[in-house]
């Protein structure tokens, strides 16, 4: 009797253990669901125009020190925006990174959408203006349920890339 | 109030207590063995693992595909480990949160016990990432979530200067070099941190109680081979960066925080799980317990036999070279740092007994606030008048409820800090003076002793297996251990009383 009742307490530690480490599912996103994620680290420009150095300041620099201009470590803010139709789905302004504030902004978010046409528009300003954008793109993407559509910032050609 | 959760928390335990109780002898039951069997899932997960680790590929190419030939095409061998990998990670979850539940509900993390309870939350801190690298080495659809999940936790660190869940989001962005840190962290880092950090938390205990007895070995591993070949752990689809992962079957030992990420934000995850670690870190000290008084040797009666430094269960005694200039080479010391007055050294103590008539009743070893004195008293004075017949003499190591009940149901009673506390002579005492009929010792129930060691060594020096033994002329069947079976098996400090008696009226007494 008392076996048996080791059995069982024994059985019942193994079917918490198998069914809590399978059980209850997890659902991230709805079955209809997608996923756009925005991701990509981008230098904004620096705050103020770099300034070219006269011959007689070169000579005053170390030999080692004497770079022909000098610019503001400081960079502006990376203002990202992306739309799906009129809907914006994510809009941010990032700070650049390190603390002279002259690093990468690192853009990262995504977004839970449903599936079907969507008309993405993704713009970026890099340069301090308020208004507008200094690269932008709009696609017509057909989002099937469960797609992970990533859009990208592409270094070479300046562009943003929907994948 | 810290009582009044204490005493909540004991309620709340009792109700898996008491079930197990009656499926398992106090030497068999896991809730005597938490820490322990832990330990034992971690060896069963170190063993299984160097098997997996064989067939394994460190890539992003290959790691689902090695893991999936052992699931299926070596079923019979890898199949089963890393089935037994699995659940034997996720069955030491419970054994760690039961071990941390019943150590603060019982109060046993506390004034010098402190260390054993702070040096436990970085266990849990290496755990969970051990747990969590391992789903990520398997590259399907789950090990996908995890990644990407845990890169969103650490990107809110701000220590790193590109995000770091910007890798796992298209196949030209992700390297393998994430999982030659995984593996790193995974195989060796973290290992090798959690071995180092399983000594710190146990080293300064006496005796640790590393593994658990053999019997709940083999039926421990027994319970992980039916589930492995039941129900055998399998892999989700392939991780598809192009697609998001939907309807996982979630591991909830490891990854419960995980939906929280994406419910909250990472910023309030960190919150919360910095938040009770340095809750859980605190606690000792929140609100300060009550220092109480240490145990005192005395030169005069201590000629230095280390019998009170081998039954100290935290090593609060140590012997050091002889001060008083006798001819003995050393003397013992006691650490007030590590002291928590349990007494055991007073019933390891050979000038301990109460047969002393000479001299006044002053051991080598003492505890101020419950000598040895006090007890042969108290047992002279109990005896006086003598409750119930065949007349018992009931040991308690606490004042509580269950003991007022033995009092009311008709025992006479004396309290000592814990049963290893007695002497055994002091058993000897009340049987050979005639002060009682039986002697009935009532310790923590089921062998959890709040002192860790004192019913194994009262056990041994019944026994006549560690010294000071008792002596032979003492009847041991008229000593009962409520602890130990038949007696445990009974419920209730009343009915047991009841049960020592019968046996006692039929000369069959047990110990």
């Amino acid at each position: 009797m008392k076996l048996l009742r080791e059995v069982i307490a024994w059985g019942l530690f193994a079917v918490v253990v198998g069914v809590l480490s399978v059980w209850p599912r997890y659902e991230m996103v709805d079955a209809d669901d997608a996923i756009v994620s925005v991701t990509f680290s981008h230098a904004g420009k620096r705050v103020g125009e770099c300034r070219t150095l006269s011959q007689e300041e070169l000579n005053k620099l170390p030999p080692n020190m004497r770079k022909p201009s000098e610019c503001p470590r400081e960079r502006h803010p990376v203002r990202v925006e992306l739309r799906s139709g009129n809907d914006v789905l994510y809009a941010d302004q990032l700070a650049p990174s390190g603390i002279w504030s002259d690093g990468k902004a690192n853009a990262y978010r995504r977004v839970v959408v449903q599936s079907g046409i969507h008309e993405l528009f993704i713009g970026m300003n890099d340069s301090g203006k308020e208004n507008g954008f200094d690269y932008e793109t709009t696609a017509r993407v057909d989002i099937v349920p469960g797609r992970n559509v990533v859009i990208r910032f592409d270094q070479q050609s300046q562009n943003f890339l929907i994948l | 109030m810290i009582e009044r959760v204490h005493s909540l928390g004991r309620g709340a335990f009792e109700l898996l207590r008491r079930p197990l109780s009656r499926a398992f002898d106090s030497e068999q039951n896991p809730l005597n063995y938490l820490g322990a069997l832990t330990i034992y899932f971690c060896w069963i997960v170190l063993i299984s693992g160097i098997w997996l680790l064989i067939f394994f590929r460190t890539s992003v190419s290959t790691a689902f595909e090695s893991v999936e030939y052992l699931t299926h095409e070596q079923w019979y061998l890898g199949g089963v480990m890393r089935s037994l990998h699995r659940y034997a990670s996720d069955a030491l979850i419970i054994t760690i949160l039961l071990h941390v539940i019943k150590e603060f509900v019982f109060n046993r993390y506390r004034l010098n016990r402190w260390f054993n309870w702070v040096t436990g939350i970085p266990l849990v801190w290496m755990i969970f990432p051990l747990g969590i690298s391992g789903y990520w080495l398997v590259w399907d659809e789950l090990a996908l979530y995890v990644a990407i999940s845990s890169a969103e936790l650490l990107d809110w660190v701000p220590i790193f200067t590109d995000s770091m869940a910007g890798n796992f989001m298209s196949d030209d962005v992700l390297s393998d070099r994430f999982f030659t840190l995984m593996a790193f962290l995974h195989l060796i880092g973290l290992p090798i941190f959690l071995v180092f950090g399983i000594w710190l938390h146990v080293f300064r205990l006496n005796g640790p109680r590393i593994n658990p007895p053999r019997r709940m070995m083999a039926a421990t591993l027994l319970c992980m081979l039916v589930l492995s070949a039941i129900y055998p752990a399998v892999s989700h689809e392939k991780a598809d960066l192009a697609m998001t992962t939907q309807g996982l079957r979630f591991d909830w030992f490891y990854l419960h925080v995980y939906p929280l990420i994406q419910a909250w934000s990472p910023g309030w995850v960190w919150t919360l799980l910095v938040g009770i670690s340095v809750l859980l870190t605190i606690a000792p000290w929140a609100p300060p317990a009550r220092k109480t008084t240490v145990a005192v040797v005395d030169l005069d009666n201590c000629n230095g036999c280390k019998r009170c430094v081998d039954d100290c269960p935290f090593g609060a005694v140590e012997m050091v070279p002889r001060t008083d200039g006798t001819s003995y080479s050393h003397q013992a010391a006691v650490d007030e740092s590590l002291c928590i007055s349990c007494g055991i050294c007073v019933g390891a103590c050979p000038t301990a007994t109460p047969f002393r008539s000479r001299s006044a009743l002053v051991p080598g070893i003492d505890v101020p606030n419950r000598s040895a004195a006090d007890i042969r008293q108290d047992i002279i004075d109990q005896a006086e008048s003598p409750a119930g017949e065949p007349r018992v003499m009931v040991f308690a190591c606490r004042d509580d409820r269950q003991t007022e009940a033995i009092r009311k149901a008709g025992a006479n009673v004396v309290t000592v800090r814990c049963m290893a506390h007695l002497q055994p002579s002091f058993l000897d005492f009340v049987l050979s003076r005639n002060h009682a009929d039986g002697v009935l010792l009532l310790g923590c129930e089921d062998g959890n002793c709040n002192y860790r060691l004192g019913a194994d060594w009262m056990e041994a020096r019944i026994a006549r297996e560690r010294d000071p033994r008792l002596r032979k002329r003492t009847d041991t069947s008229k000593i009962g251990m409520a602890w130990k079976t038949p007696l445990s098996d009974i419920s209730g400090p009343a009915r047991k009383l009841d049960a020592f008696r019968e046996a006692l009226r039929r000369g069959e007494g047990e110990a």
